[in-house]
């Protein structure tokens, strides 16, 4: 026997079932984007390395899988589109009317090992909205976001969102040092509230400075915990962040979509352009988000303010699945079977259905009746049509 | 011990116990539902949401290095991670032993605390009685727990460099963590009362 031929570690095929299911999901995606205005771009798979590290901090840069052009220059594959369409609206979009509404549609890379349903390269759809920095914009988003798990199919999901500032806000009321900050955003990333509370009983603050700290990671609830929050905090920055969700949950409210929210001021999110709301989005049967995004107003610089979002495409089906919500999206209509004297009757039968917009397969040899009965059940078509 | 613990607080099942034969024991009247495992499993249930929460050593979760949310540190399992040689071959630094070969159970965590010093080793994966490796020749050192350390003792070893304290966590998965905040969080505040 032949040897098999393996793909490398952390991609998959789509066999013609799933990639059905997959194309099902990103029409309806690319249908409701263009719905809401948002217009799609294309970037290239790959960029020079600089271009994806300037944003998203040299932490990522482990993570990507890289190359060298001909000049020796590193490239390497896109793992996010958030960079690419940043780099796109500050160089050949930089004349373009603000604001600009841009939707994507592809396929990232990042290498990781050992991590649940983390493929190596995996597809996203998602959608950045740049040139305006209100919480009207962060509500498109939101509700754009709700609305795109409506039309993949998810019925039961929430939205969990939170606003990075809230706790940026906190830091510096109790004057913590930079190299403090970062240690406890990254406690906060990975929510490992035993060693957040060991650091800050460390840092040796007041206690309500130290409880207000350790508080931020349980700020998980319905509206009113806003209301909870506000009590820990005295500086502007957290209590403008608070007001922004407030307004943000108004909007949603009007969209239709506030019953999918529930607040969570600990959610930081691991990318570090985040400037202000950020969100994920959970399915219950599946153990990790399938939507995150939030607002970046620094990372175009002086340029513009921006929010955005991306879906995972694979973690939507997956969750459809697990909720038995995926059904047959394949559409076989028709086979066409026929015997020696109508292979022309044959192809025009199919010419016309084909019009009509049926998906037909005609057999490509003549065939008797009871073969043909058999492949259109074998190819699961709907239904057999016999020339005889 | 987490049997013992959770317990006190009212989550538990008839004919709960960790040395149970059956692996899913329900308590319908609660909504609970206890999943016996191999420790070194646990983080893996809880990452991929098959568990909401579980309880198990801080040197499981690190060594595992799954992404998983860590609540509660409940105190009990109290143990250390150390290195250890054969006391009559004991070298003047811990440099001295660079290059060398280490036998232990947690080769990822041995890998980063090495690493921090510059210092690569060859590490042997060993499942149990890490303190045989010296004793026939398969490695120079160990990297294993330590609670009392009449283990070393017995084994003519000696602890050289202490890696980490380790106590038992009360872990949770992301999705659940938030799905279901509320009864999670009331769990943390109970189990708080008993620390």
């Amino acid at each position: 026997m032949s040897k098999i031929l393996e793909t490398p570690y952390g991609t998959r095929d789509f066999l013609p079932r799933e990639a059905a299911a997959k194309r099902a999901i990103e029409n309806k995606l690319a249908q409701l984007f263009s719905a809401f205005g948002y217009e799609e771009v294309v970037t290239p798979t790959m960029e020079f390395l600089e271009t994806l590290t300037n944003a998203g901090g040299l932490e990522i840069e482990s993570n990507l899988f890289k190359m060298f052009d001909q000049n020796n220059r590193t490239l390497a594959l896109h793992h996010e589109m958030t960079t690419p369409i940043a780099r796109l609206v500050m160089s050949r979009l930089k004349n373009s009317p603000l604001p600009l509404k841009l939707s994507y549609n592809t396929s990232v890379f990042r290498f990781r090992k050992n991590q649940p349903d983390r493929q190596c390269e995996f597809y996203q759809a998602g959608v950045e909205l740049l040139g305006v920095s209100n919480a009207f914009a962060d509500a498109e988003i939101i509700a754009l976001a709700a609305q795109s798990l409506k039309v993949a199919g998810l019925k039961d999901f929430t939205i969990c969102l939170g606003q990075v500032e809230f706790a940026n806000g906190l830091m510096e009321e109790n004057n913590l040092s930079a190299a403090a900050i970062s240690e406890i955003k990254n406690f906060l990333e990975r929510h490992n509230i035993v060693e957040l509370e060991k650091f800050v009983d460390a840092l040796e603050l007041d206690k309500n400075a130290a409880n207000s700290l350790k508080k931020i990671p349980k700020l998980n609830g319905g509206i009113e915990i806003l209301e909870t929050a506000r009590a820990f905090v005295k500086n502007k920055k957290s209590l403008d962040a608070l007001k922004n969700l407030e307004e943000i949950y108004k909007l949603a409210e009007i969209y239709g979509v506030a019953d999918k929210i529930i607040f969570d001021l600990g959610i930081i999110r691991d990318f570090e352009y985040y400037t202000g709301m950020v969100f994920e989005a959970y399915a219950p049967g599946v153990g990790y988000s399938l939507a995150g995004g939030g607002r970046y107003d620094n990372m175009l610089k002086d340029f513009c303010p921006a929010t955005g979002f991306a879906l995972g495409i694979e973690r939507i089906l997956q969750a459809c699945e697990r909720q038995g919500i995926l059904g047959n999206v394949q559409n076989k209509n028709i086979y066409i079977g026929y015997n020696e004297k109508n292979i022309g009757a044959a192809i025009k039968k199919a010419s016309e259905l084909r019009a009509e917009g049926k998906v037909v397969e005609l057999s490509l040899t003549p065939q008797n009746f009871d073969a043909a009965k058999i492949s259109q059940t074998e190819k699961n078509y709907d239904e057999l049509i016999y020339l005889k | 011990m987490s049997t013992e613990l959770l317990k006190k607080i009212g989550w538990t099942a008839e004919g709960l116990h960790e040395k149970s034969r059956k692996l899913v024991i329900t308590n319908d009247a609660e909504k609970l539902k206890f999943i016996i495992t191999k420790t070194a499993d646990v983080p893996t249930y809880v990452e991929n949401g098959a568990a909401d929460i579980g309880i198990i050593g801080k040197d499981v979760i690190l060594e595992s290095g799954k992404d998983v949310y860590e609540l509660l540190d409940l105190g009990f399992g109290k143990c250390h991670l150390m290195m250890a040689v054969p006391k009559d071959k004991k070298r003047a630094t811990l440099e001295d032993y660079s290059h060398t070969r280490v036998a232990t159970k947690f080769p990822h965590i041995a890998e980063k605390f090495f690493a921090a010093r510059g210092m690569q080793m060859e590490y042997i994966k060993l499942n149990g009685s890490i303190e045989l490796g010296p004793i026939v020749g398969l490695s120079e050192s160990i990297v294993d727990i330590v609670e009392t350390g009449t283990t070393l003792r017995e084994n003519n070893l000696e602890e050289i460099v202490h890696i980490m304290d380790a106590t038992a966590r009360l872990i949770a998965n992301r999705v659940s963590y938030r799905l279901k905040f509320q009864r999670i969080n009331n769990l943390v505040n109970e189990l708080e009362k008993f620390l």
